[in-house]
């Protein structure tokens, strides 16, 4: 009997041995981690000077990071040009891994351009960029680049439900020195790098899916921001090339 | 004896595999409002993602509920885009030469030896005893098996 109880006893104690990092990993959760205003005021201020900007083109580099079903993470680059007037005209060039593709919204139309398959279909499109983002991204499932940061009301979108807001620090990127930004919400984290001096343009932009293990992530670097270029409305339309065929949209 | 060692083996065990599920549990149990944002691959969808699902939930009425329909879509969206991202990445095997496929079959490419046919006007690829129709599916330009009308 006294045998069985010593075994009892280390079995418990085997047993708190699991239990007590439980507890702890629940505690340290609960601890609401920190929102640092000096962040939230450094994105707060570039939302606020992209929403303000009436016409813009930036260049962006953009990486993509994926897991194989062998488990090999592998990334597929993408190089775009983007243009917006506001309030409602866009086009966006992408070229690289996967994709050749021109996208033009005039405020009254979106086409999505496959030249190297000289294939193009045109939609009916809500009157507003933002509008248009929605929809695109419901209705079509089709994604636009740098979206995230073209909204005008970017900043209350992408504070909600953040529980962290950090400045990392200094960074230079493309030779711009930034101030660098980490936020975090359920499922995602995002890192923003922003100028530290003069226009406070974004060069830097990684969203990093959380809810999946191998954590992965896309980054946009950011160039060539011209804050009043001039161009004509005719580059936001869709004038069809020769013998381009016209396709639809699948519906989703 | 045995058999309380036996349900003290079984009882830790059972600990071992809680353990396990904690971390997802509580992600769970966070309210969690926002589902990470569909882009065309996996990882695409997230540079809409922080925005994207931020807008939509905003405008839902029942944000628990959108936010669920959401979060259900991105999954269903991610394992789309996964599959999809997979065939771009590693080409499938062409059907079978003269396998019939059903009508609104996606294919991520044509098969080997397609040929352009016109019909009325509209551009088809005829291989294998089947019309393709070039379709955009999200960014993507698939190829989906139809009937030239």
């Amino acid at each position: 009997m006294r045998k069985l109880t010593s075994r009892m006893a280390m079995a418990l104690f085997a047993f708190g041995l699991f239990v007590l990092p439980v507890t702890y990993t629940t505690e340290a959760h609960a601890q609401a981690p920190a929102v640092d205003p000096a962040a939230t005021q450094i994105l707060q201020r570039m939302t606020a000077y992209l929403a303000n900007l009436q016409t813009f083109s930036v260049h962006t580099q953009n990486n993509l990071e994926d897991e194989l079903d062998s488990g090999h993470r592998v990334d597929y680059d993408i190089s775009a040009e983007v243009t917006i007037s506001r309030p409602n005209k866009l086009r966006g060039e992408r070229k690289g891994d996967l994709i050749d593709q021109t996208f033009y919204y005039d405020g009254k139309t979106l086409t999505l351009y496959n030249p190297s398959e000289n294939v193009f279909a045109t939609e009916p499109a809500p009157g507003t960029i933002e509008e248009m983002l929605d929809y695109t991204r419901e209705s079509l499932g089709l994604i636009v680049p740098v979206a995230d940061l073209v909204y005008r009301n970017a900043f209350p979108l992408l504070m909600q439900d953040v529980n962290l807001a950090v400045v990392v620090g200094k960074s230079v990127i493309g030779g711009v020195r930034c101030d660098h930004l980490l936020f975090s919400r359920p499922g995602v984290d995002f890192q923003v790098w922003v100028a530290d001096s003069g226009e406070p343009l974004p060069y830097k932009y990684v969203v990093t899916d959380t809810g999946i293990p191998s954590r992965l992530s896309i980054s946009t670097i950011m160039s060539d921001w011209n804050v009043s270029p001039s161009v004509a409305d005719s580059r936001f339309n869709f004038v069809p090339p020769k013998e381009a065929e016209s396709t639809s949209f699948m519906p989703l | 004896m045995k058999t309380i060692l036996k349900s003290m083996i079984i009882a830790i065990t059972l600990v071992f595999m809680f353990i396990a599920d904690v971390p997802f549990l509580f992600e769970l149990l966070v309210p969690e409002a926002e589902a990470i944002y569909g882009t065309r691959r996996r990882t695409r969808r997230r540079t809409a993602v922080v925005v994207g699902s931020a807008a939509s939930a905003k405008t839902a009425a029942a944000q628990q509920q959108t936010a669920a329909a959401q979060q259900e879509a991105a999954a269903a969206n991610e394992e789309a885009e996964a599959a999809k991202q997979q065939a771009a990445a590693t080409a499938p095997p062409p059907p079978a030469a003269g396998e019939l496929l059903p009508l609104g079959t996606v294919a991520a490419a044509l098969p080997a030896g397609c040929v352009s046919t016109p019909v009325a006007g509209v551009q088809y690829f005829y291989c294998g005893g089947n019309f393709y129709r070039a379709v955009f599916q999200g960014n993507n330009l698939v190829y989906v098996t139809t009937k030239p009308e």
